[in-house]
């Protein structure tokens, strides 16, 4: 057992070319400095991953890391964050998956994996406690993630939460640019193509044995009272009651009246004609299938259940129940509007492993393309029609094996639409970047666009405010209010990435800072308050922007594309329009977080705050860093 | 007597039990030291926990050589570590796999209703696991045959 | 006038026939008990060799224990001739003891080899506390220990050697170590996983000879190969049941003394129970002598009960065995050897694991496990197995699930009810108290 509580205190690293392993130490020092998970990765990702090593060169890391809550008996604690240099931005990616990943391998005694290099064959990982092996993998090349899983339960003689497998897809296989990591039966780390560099390495898969190790905390009573206080508060309050008992799924609705339900590739925001919208309530997704739940780690949510599909063509298929983005990305955004249909579609894009939100704005642009004649029937192959989930499963099966036009579009929505060009470059959903946005139509949603175009790991990074006014931010915040909006973004810059260091889960972490703080207080033993967190989340959200930033993505790129940042056409924001408001909102955005708004560098001031001097020089220069 | 009746319907497969009975056996969140212990059913859609029953018979505490499994006050077969030699004679005569052998420690352990109060029901989300006056039943066995049997259950195809 | 019960034999089997005894009429009979040693629990020794308890620990049946229960004793005295027509026994200091009803429990000895040499200086049995003393007063860091014999009497008290630091080097005669509690693919993982170890074996190994060599060690001299040189010579070449005494008493013996299920000799005021009797086989319609501890307990409780006037059937013994070396633990229930029964087995080198169950038709009639201590298969499943066995629950349409996956016990033990068939048995109809607990009227 660690010297240190709540953590193992070891960093597994794995050298897939020389194909060797050892463990380094997870110094109390740095466990302090940069918690674990986003953090930790991050530290990583900038140490050791200069800008000449591209995202599928074998010197890329590939970071899979949990934190000092995860496998303890806080809700939703099998946390694991992906970071790594990815495929999609070419920049940091921060995304994360729950399960029993962040339990499992802390038992087994480790708060991170490292892999780095490249395997000469496939290889799955495979961890027990201490021994580590990297393990043939042909036999499960082609196999989808789920299968992947099973043939491994099998092989290894496990069921259940014995083992975690977290693998790509043939989608990562064959390095689709969006490709994602699946692992335990509907846990996806999905964005930037972190499946896309997992596939580059030649992994197929992490598969974790629940360990023998034990965690211990420093007070495990005011731990239970900890973990109590924030079950109490998310089944009763306002905010988070919703997802207490739904998960996401009472967003579909909810949305729509808001205008920020992504419809058909954003061409609208009105429901179709003849729609049974109530089926689209929570209540109603939840009960039109035989769901059960499928809880992750030590969680007493209502959320993660799986269904067994009980109508239609694919009826008792046991399919992951859709979170409110594979509503959206499965479903809303390619014109789709069967539940049972949806549901079966999103499982099958975990299961061939991509990034749900990507695969919408790319679907979604494929439909339209067609519809409007930019892609022909026969550059694709098929005739794709809005809605159609046959075709767009054989759409993904195309692509995530690189077939015909598949292999045009498995370089993502960005890359695809500049390559077809014509009319057809303007109607395709992303950054300048080349991140995925989020399943809303954040023509609606302003905090998510501005937040995902200045974003430094491939997807938002900040996220709707939690708890705003422990901020000092008003409790209500206009979604399309030009000055608060870039306010609250700035200012609640690293509470995700601080959550995202923990090894728990962004929904059972939606509670009062200090609440969380007392958790972490019981388990580690520091006496933790929220202005130390949030120092911790910034320094974070700040080593992923440094790191881009010497990748060459710069704030020339922190802009929408020509459809992403369009108007409404329709539905109750017709004609209101985001990109009149751009360059204001950047500018209270880039005052309050403390960036260089020129050069979008954090300030000398900004990073010696955060306790990184060490990034003045790589940054500003010998100069400036000789002045602080 | 009271027992640990096991509602499996209820189960989400979280776990949480597992880590609440270690930290009672170890002073630490360890399930590989729980006695109580989850398996899954039909592709990972179905869970329940299982445990000793506080069998009549008492087949370790019959089989122990050396007298070292008694009958604690909530009624549990119940090991006690100064007695215990680890010769393992109780694993193999329990037929119901509930007392289990601790390689480092060289004891073997069980469930002993933590005294009374038993903390894999205190921590369960679900009410899955309940403490109440009952015979002495299997309460996961029909559950596990019905969803052994349905789609992805082990007995058919695998998950489609 | 009370009935009065004599029991000759005071191990597991005797002790417990006294206990369950005791249950039952609260001390409301006469009870004798003879016994060469003073009892004591024989699975224990090697934990006593490794010196992780002392020799207090070893004992079961106090004189003060056994006064508390109204037993009264012979100890230090042996039977030497039983005589069913006028219901006596007389022991070897001529005492005659009339009785009611009689429990042999005589159990079993350690044989030796028939080499020459083998009662020689420095050569040992480990069976008896006498003998178990005598090993650990030899032991030392470094001293070289020839163990011959690689079966489970052996097996047990291998950690408790390499504990003290014995050069260990096993002898078997067999050509695999383990021959009557794994086959050939378990036998292999075992002999892998020691020989990582240091420890050496010799399989197929004849000795032919054991001779003094100058300095006061021990020459074993091998049909074929070098001489093994030794400080100390471990014999742990099999046992023999104790029946000699029985010789002209007309109570039918066969390989063990034959009983029913009620575990009565062919004279029915006569039991007999453990290592010296042959009963009924959980597994088969014939009769077995399964020298094993869980057998002594069972046989001991239903003699016990059926002496005290219930009248309960026993349903048979099942072979089990399990041991741990090194972390390695190894299991065999059953017929684990039926060449006529379908096998489903699977080998993880790597791990290492073996596991294999044998089935006749969807009944589990046998299983081996191999695995190391640690693993989630074995703590788990050691006792599932057991239970599948025991309850002869159908799991014909679990075999094909198992053959993919023999670890996957777990599942198919729930699913198939055998927790719920095996809730209502109990030994004697009803539950178990423990000894401490049992009152006695004085």
């Amino acid at each position: 057992m660690s010297d240190s509580y709540a953590y193992a205190g070891q960093i597994l690293r794995v050298d897939l070319s020389a194909g060797k392993t050892w463990a380094d130490p997870f110094t109390p020092e740095d466990q302090r400095k940069y918690i674990g998970g986003a953090g930790l990765g991050a530290k990583i990702l900038w140490e050791e991953v200069p800008p000449e090593v591209a995202w599928d060169d074998p010197g890329n890391r590939l970071i899979m890391a949990t934190g000092p809550l995860a496998g303890l008996p806080i809700w939703g604690t099998g946390g694991l964050t992906v970071v790594t240099r990815g495929a999609l931005t070419g920049g940091a990616t921060n995304t994360n998956a729950n399960g029993f990943f962040g339990a499992n391998i802390k038992l087994c005694g480790y708060d991170a994996l490292v892999l780095q290099g490249r395997s000469e064959g496939w290889v799955y990982v495979h961890i027990q406690d201490d021994r580590v092996e990297l393990k043939d993998a042909t036999h499960l090349l082609g196999k989808d993630t789920w299968e992947t899983q099973q043939a491994l339960e099998s092989e290894l003689g496990l069921s259940g939460h014995q083992l975690s497998v977290y693998s790509i897809g043939p989608a990562g296989e064959n390095l689709v640019r969006f490709a994602a990591i699946q692992g335990d039966y509907g846990h996806v780390a999905s964005k930037n193509g972190c499946g896309a560099v997992m596939g580059s390495k030649r992994v197929k898969a992490v598969v974790i044995e629940r360990g023998g190790k034990g965690i211990s905390v420093a007070h495990m009573k005011a731990l239970y009272a900890a973990a109590d206080e924030i079950a109490h508060n998310l089944q009763n309050d306002p905010s988070t009651k919703g997802l207490y008992l739904y998960g996401t799924l009472g967003g579909v609705r909810n949305l729509h009246g808001m205008g920020a339900l992504p419809i058909r590739n954003y061409t609208t925001n009105v429901w179709p004609d003849g729609l049974e919208t109530k089926k689209w309530e929570g209540p109603s997704l939840r009960e039109g299938f035989d769901h059960r739940g499928h809880q992750c780690n030590a969680c007493g949510m209502y959320h993660c259940h799986m269904q067994v599909i009980s109508s239609g063509p694919h009826k008792g298929a046991i399919v992951d129940e859709p979170e409110y983005e594979g509503w959206s990305g499965a479903g809303w955004a390619t014109g789709a509007t069967e539940p049972s249909e949806v549901s079966w579609m999103n499982t099958q894009l975990d299961r061939a492993c991509v990034d749900v939100n990507e695969w919408g704005w790319l679907c979604g642009w494929v439909m339209e393309c067609q519809e409007k004649g930019y892609i022909s029937e026969s550059d694709l192959g098929f005739r794709l029609e809005w809605g159609d989930i046959e075709g767009a499963n054989r759409l993904l099966q195309m692509i995530s094996r690189r077939e015909g036009m598949g292999d045009l579009l498995a370089e993502g929505v960005k890359r695809a639409s500049e390559k077809v060009g014509g009319e057809a470059a303007d109607c395709a959903i992303y950054t300048m970047k080349g991140d995925s946005p989020r399943g809303h139509d954040h023509r609606a949603r302003w905090e998510e666009m501005l937040d995902t175009c200045t974003g430094g790991g491939g997807t938002m990074d900040t996220a709707p405010a939690v708890q705003p006014t422990e901020f000092g931010l008003p409790a209500r915040i206009g979604a399309q209010d030009p000055d608060l909006v870039p306010l609250a973004v700035g200012t609640m810059r690293g509470r995700r990435h601080f959550e995202d260091s923990l090894g728990a889960c962004v929904f059972t972490t939606r509670v009062r800072m200090e609440v969380l703080c007392r958790s972490i207080e019981a388990a580690t033993g520091w006496d933790i308050r929220r202005e130390e967190a949030m120092t911790a989340g910034r320094r974070t959200a700040t080593l992923f922007r440094a790191f881009n930033l010497r990748c060459g993505i710069g704030p020339e790129l922190e802009r929408p594309s020509k459809r992403y940042g369009s108007t409404p056409v329709d539905g109750p924001l017709k004609g209101v329009s985001i990109m009149d408001q751009w360059e204001k909102m950047l500018d209270i955005w880039y005052e309050t977080v403390g960036y260089d708004r020129a050069t979008g560098r954090p300030t000398a001031e900004t990073l010696a705050a955060l306790d990184l001097e060490e990034l003045i020089e790589p940054l500003w220069g010998k100069e400036a860093a000789a002045r602080v | 007597m009271k027992v640990l009746k096991i509602v499996p319907e209820r189960c989400t497969g979280c776990m949480r039990c597992e880590l609440a009975c270690s930290y009672e056996q170890t002073g630490a969140f360890q399930p590989s030291k729980s006695v109580i212990r989850v398996s899954a059913f039909e592709g990972h859609t179905s869970y329940s926990p299982y445990t000793c029953p506080q069998c009549d018979e008492g087949w370790c505490l019959t089989a122990c050589p050396v007298e070292a499994i008694s009958i604690n006050a909530a009624g549990a077969k119940d090991v006690m570590d100064e007695a215990c030699v680890g010769c393992k004679l109780c694993t193999i005569a329990c037929p119901y796999g509930t007392i289990f052998y601790d390689p480092a420690r060289h004891k073997a352990f069980k469930c002993d209703l933590c005294g009374g109060a038993p903390a894999c029901v205190d921590v369960c989300p679900r009410a899955a696991i309940l403490y109440e006056e009952a015979e002495v039943s299997d309460w996961v066995g029909p559950f596990a045959a019905e969803r052994t049997h349905g789609p992805g259950g082990a007995l058919t195809a695998e998950v489609k | 006038m009370a009935k009065r019960h004599v029991i000759v034999g005071g191990g597991t089997a005797g002790w417990n026939a006294i206990t369950t005894i005791r249950e039952i009429d609260g001390g409301d009979s006469e009870i004798i008990l003879v016994s060469a040693e003073n009892p004591y629990s024989r699975m224990v020794l090697p934990y006593y060799l490794s010196q992780e308890i002392g020799e207090a620990h070893v004992f079961t049946a106090s004189e003060t224990r056994l006064g508390a229960l109204g037993v009264e004793t012979r100890f230090g005295r042996r039977a030497v001739r039983l005589n069913p027509n006028d219901n006596k026994l007389i022991l070897d200091d001529d005492e005659e003891l009339a009785y009611d009803d009689l429990l042999i429990a005589t159990g079993s000895s350690a044989v030796r080899a028939p080499v020459p040499g083998a009662d020689g200086a420095n050569v040992h049995s480990f069976w008896t506390l006498d003998q178990a003393k005598e090993v650990t007063a030899s032991l030392k860091p470094g001293v070289r220990v020839a163990m011959i014999g690689a079966g489970f009497i052996s097996f047990t008290i291998l950690n408790a050697l390499i504990k003290r630091g014995a050069d260990l080097t096993v002898i078997e005669i067999a050509p695999r170590i383990l021959p009557r509690m794994v086959d050939d693919a378990g036998a292999e993982i075992v002999q892998g996983w020691l020989e990582e170890r240091g420890v050496k074996i010799l399989a197929g190994a004849e000795i032919t000879s054991i001779e003094d060599a100058p300095g006061g060690g021990k020459t074993l001299k091998l049909k074929a190969g070098a001489n093994i040189e030794a400080d100390l010579v471990i014999m742990a070449t099999g046992i023999k049941t104790n029946l000699e005494w029985l010789e002209g008493s007309g109570v039918e013996v066969n390989s063990g003394v034959v009983v029913n299920d009620h575990l009565r000799s062919s004279d029915s005021n006569i039991y007999a129970a453990g290592d010296v009797a042959e009963g009924p086989d959980l597994l088969g319609d014939g009769k077995a002598v399964h020298a094993i501890e869980p057998t002594a307990m069972q046989h001991g409780r239903v003699a016990g009960a059926n002496m005290a006037g219930l009248d309960t059937a026993y349903e048979g013994s099942l072979l089990m065995n399990i041991v741990d070396v090194l972390d390695l633990e190894i299991a065999s229930f059953g017929n684990w050897n039926d060449e006529d029964a379908e096998v489903i087995q699977i080998v993880k080198k790597d791990r290492p694991a073996y596991r294999k169950l044998l089935f006749n038709g969807g009944r589990l009639v046998g299983a081996i496990l191999l695995g190391r201590s640690r693993d989630i298969w074995m703590t788990n499943d050691v006792g599932m197995l057991k239970g599948l066995v025991q309850s002869g629950c159908d799991l014909s349409e679990w075999k094909e699930h198992l053959r993919g996956n023999p670890f996957d016990i777990k599942r198919a033990y729930l699913a198939v009810g055998a927790s719920g068939s095996l809730i209502p048995e109990t030994l004697l109809g009803r539950p178990s108290v423990p000894e401490r607990d049992i009152a006695v009227q004085s």
